[in-house]
């Protein structure tokens, strides 16, 4: 594995560790919605894991495909949570962010926040359960 | 919809109906004489009739069609007013001169005068009513002495109770009746003959409910005329004057009968009267009332209008969206024969207390309905479904008739704005009121700056000086545009405590700069600011009393004082404003904050965070307080700034996340399109295609 891939991949887990801190960190003491300061923060780490997440899909999804080479030692369960890693971070990116855009309206707009929420939690769950599996065989 | 039938009692009225006229009339017609048989038939008919007519009082049209109130005049003591004949027996010409009618004896006939009187117009000083959200107080203001001081029987924080002040509820209809509409502390269940100043109640009458300034719909109730009759403590007449029945039949008013009374003597019995106007009554002395249950808007503007375009720019204004689209105010202000109108905001059912008297109109109407219930029951059955139509109320709010589309209102969509800002704005933030600037705008309302009636052309500066809108948070957490009074008066401090001083008071003992005469004309209002030195004089000349403590002035949220004969300023909680939602004009969507980008608020200049608040009053602007919208509602500035300039990288923060996702698509995409072709590749190897 190259120094980009690690890069990309300790980008993602610094950007998600910040926003499952403030998100789901909030949702857990029971004061959702984000608001002031801790709200900023979450939004200032969204670009950081969206990039590294990106530049994780470039160079994290050849060789965790089963049987390639390059970092083929990573095992099926690593395999599968990177993809649901790839899946969940795609979907968290794109219900945090089209509710900056005048597309939906109130209902969507509440759709997308529960989206959010909940594929947050399965993507933090994913990240926190492929760390230890990513270089095992 | 009920309409009630008026009730004509035979017997009460002192003749008989036309109908019995026409009868009798018929009989000596056809006789020349009124024979025996003639008149028994008479006798048993009007029998029959005054039964019926006994009846009659508890009965309704029930029909959407509105009742035609061609009905007979009562005076207080439930008499009805019969006029003279034009001519007197000996051919003399007859004044019509009688007593003034009686909104309670005569609406109250058909319409339960004891339950209209719980209504939010009239209910303030009844002491069983919850104060609700603050609403706009009555402002005491004096200009000569810079006096202007939120009052309110309901015990809204920052306002003074009347009686703090040492106003008496007469002295407060002297000062309001302008825009009172009667009942509660007008109509004091028992008159003090022994108090100096109710007792004159004795002469003067109560001031009823007078049901014609709202429900009169033909616009010719007039208001100046009712001042004019207010102004002479003519409360009993107040009513006939105004809406245009007669006119005073005597010059003198029943103020000054009352000026030469003292308490404990006999009420003169030389009152005024009213000269009736003849072409206002049939033959049978009825009048007709042109009514309506759903008073227009430009009814209740009298009371409730709200003018921010004081440079002659009135034709700026768009009005309220909702009356431009034509609705009238009742529509979403709704309330039963109670009163209890519908005020709109979110949360009032919580404030809305169900009273006795609204149990024992709904009793009475259950049992009409169920013969066999008994009257414990029926109330129990009461109280549950006045509870349980306290949800109506939710849904004529904003958000409770949006959302439920009642009326065909547009739903909510709110494109591109996250939900949380309905948690924490109401919908007014963003769609009533002035559009927001970088200071708030003068406003004159009518209850505080008299609008309505005339008077010389009103300034931006004309006491009391009320600003809108002023972002706030409300009880409930959200922030709202509000109007905002600064308390202006003189005052003794004592123990850290005010009492104010009355402005005849003040005007007695302090020495204030008089207004020269030849300024009057230009300055009618006397807003020429007060300086330091002219404070410190008036102070000075306020005598010492260590009883009642040191005088001060409070002004623009300020309170002065001498320090050694010095004059200081500091802040104190007595001189914080007095602060209200402001609920209309509502603006459309497309004109609502935030219509044209988040940057209607999120940015460094945006007034909901950032205007400033320049405190009010007759004093120099500048040595008044101001604080920024954020200090007012107790914000972080900080974070406030740090928010709003994060907007300016909001783009691009779209930009890389949507770039991202775009990336990740692409992979997705990519590995699963092959990962496809795999699949279709393996079943084509072990299923070749023929």
């Amino acid at each position: 594995m190259n120094s980009t891939a690690r890069f990309s991949y300790c980008a993602m887990c610094a950007g998600a560790f910040v926003l499952a801190a403030t998100g789901i960190g909030v949702f857990a003491l029971g004061k959702a919605p984000m608001t002031h300061w801790v709200l900023m923060a979450h939004v200032a780490a969204a670009p950081v894991f969206a990039l590294g997440l990106a530049a994780v899909a470039l160079t994290w999804s050849g060789p965790g495909r089963s049987g390639s080479g390059g970092a083929g030692r990573m095992g099926w369960a690593a395999t599968v949570l990177l993809w649901v890693i790839l899946v969940c971070g795609l979907v968290v990116i794109l219900s945090g962010v089209v509710p900056m855009t005048p597309l939906l309206g109130t209902g969507g707009q509440r759709m997308l926040y529960l989206t959010h929420r909940y594929a947050g939690i399965v993507l933090a769950a994913a990240i926190l359960l492929h760390l230890p599996l990513r270089r095992r065989g | 919809m009920r309409s009630w039938i008026g009730a004509k009692s035979w017997t009460k009225e002192g003749r008989p109906p036309k109908f019995f006229a026409l009868v009798l009339e018929e009989e000596f017609n056809a006789r020349g004489k009124a024979s025996p048989k003639g008149m028994r038939s008479f006798l048993l008919a009007a029998l029959i009739l005054s039964l019926a007519a006994a009846q009659a009082e508890d009965l309704r049209t029930e029909s959407r069609q509105p009742f035609l109130h061609n009905i007979p005049l009562h005076d207080t003591q439930g008499r009805v007013i019969s006029l003279p004949d034009l001519f007197s027996e000996e051919g003399k010409p007859q004044e019509p001169k009688a007593a003034p009618y009686s909104p309670a004896q005569t609406c109250g006939k058909c319409h339960d005068y004891g339950v209209v009187g719980q209504g939010w117009h009239f209910n303030e000083a009844l002491g069983n009513v919850k104060p609700g959200r603050p609403g706009e107080p009555w402002i005491l203001t004096d200009p000569a002495t810079h006096t202007q001081i939120p009052l309110s029987y309901r015990g809204w924080a920052g306002t003074f109770k009347p009686s703090e002040l040492g106003l008496s509820d007469f002295d407060f209809l002297t000062n309001f009746a302008r825009h009172f509409p009667g009942g509660g502390i007008g109509e004091p269940a028992k008159i003090d003959s022994a108090d100096p100043k109710m007792g004159r109640m004795q002469i003067t009458g109560t001031m009823e409910i007078d049901c014609l300034i709202c429900h009169q719909s033909t616009g010719q109730y007039n208001h100046e005329a009712r001042l004019t009759a207010l102004k002479g403590q003519d409360f009993r007449w107040t009513p006939t004057i105004a809406a245009g029945l007669g006119v005073f039949a005597s010059f003198r008013s029943a103020g000054s009968i009352a000026d030469q009374w003292h308490p404990g003597k006999a009420v003169p019995s030389t009152l005024p009267s009213i000269r009736y106007d003849r072409s206002k009554f049939d033959a049978d002395n009825n009048v007709m009332f042109e009514v309506t249950r759903r008073p227009a808007p430009a009814n209740c503007y009298y009371c409730h209008t709200s003018q921010t375009a004081l440079d002659d720019a009135r034709w700026h204004s768009d009005l309220d969206v909702h009356l431009r689209a034509g609705m009238i105010c009742v529509d979403c202000h709704r309330n039963g024969l109670d009163h209890q109108i519908v005020r709109g905001y979110e949360g009032e059912s919580k404030d809305r207390a169900v009273t006795d008297a609204m149990i024992d109109l709904r009793e009475r109407i259950i049992r009409r309905d169920d013969a066999m219930i008994d009257s414990a029951d029926a109330r129990k059955l009461a109280r549950r479904q006045l509870d349980a139509e306290l949800g109506m109320i939710d849904s004529l709010t904003c958000r409770g008739c949006h959302e439920s589309g009642r009326l065909g209102s547009p739903r909510l969509i709110h494109k591109g704005l996250p939900p949380i800002h309905l948690e924490k704005l109401t919908c007014t933030a963003c769609h009533s009121g002035p559009s927001p600037g970088p200071e708030p705008e003068f406003v004159h309302t009518s209850l505080a700056h008299k609008l309505g009636l005339p008077a010389p052309a009103r300034g931006k500066n004309t006491a009391p000086i009320i600003l809108q809108p002023v972002f706030l948070r409300g009880s409930d957490g959200k922030i709202a545009p509000c109007r905002m009074v600064w308390p202006s008066y003189w005052a003794r401090r004592k123990d850290g405590k005010l009492t104010p001083l009355l402005p005849a008071e003040v005007a007695k003992a302090a020495d204030l700069p008089k207004q020269e005469s030849d300024d009057v004309p230009r300055d009618p209002y006397n807003t020429k600011p007060l300086t330091d030195a002219q404070i410190q004089k008036a102070l000075e000349s306020l005598p010492d009393d260590a009883s009642k403590g040191e005088a001060v002035f409070v002004a623009a949220g300020k309170m002065f004082r001498l320090d050694k004969g010095k004059l200081v300023s500091e802040e104190d909680p007595a001189a914080r404003p007095y602060s209200w939602a402001v609920a209309h004009d509502v603006r459309p969507a497309r004109q609502a904050l935030g219509a044209k980008g988040c940057a209607d608020c999120h940015s460094e200049d945006s007034p909901i965070y950032f205007a400033t608040v320049l405190a009010r009053g007759p004093i120099e602007p500048a040595k008044g307080l101001h604080k920024e919208a954020w200090e007012l509602r107790g914000d972080d500035k900080t974070w406030a700034e740090s928010f709003a300039f994060t907007f300016h990288f909001r783009p691009l923060l779209k930009c890389i996340v949507f770039g991202a996702a775009l990336i990740v698509l692409a992979v997705l995409a990519h590995y699963g399109l092959r990962g496809v072709g795999a699949i279709t590749a393996a079943v084509s190897a072990k299923k070749p295609l023929p």
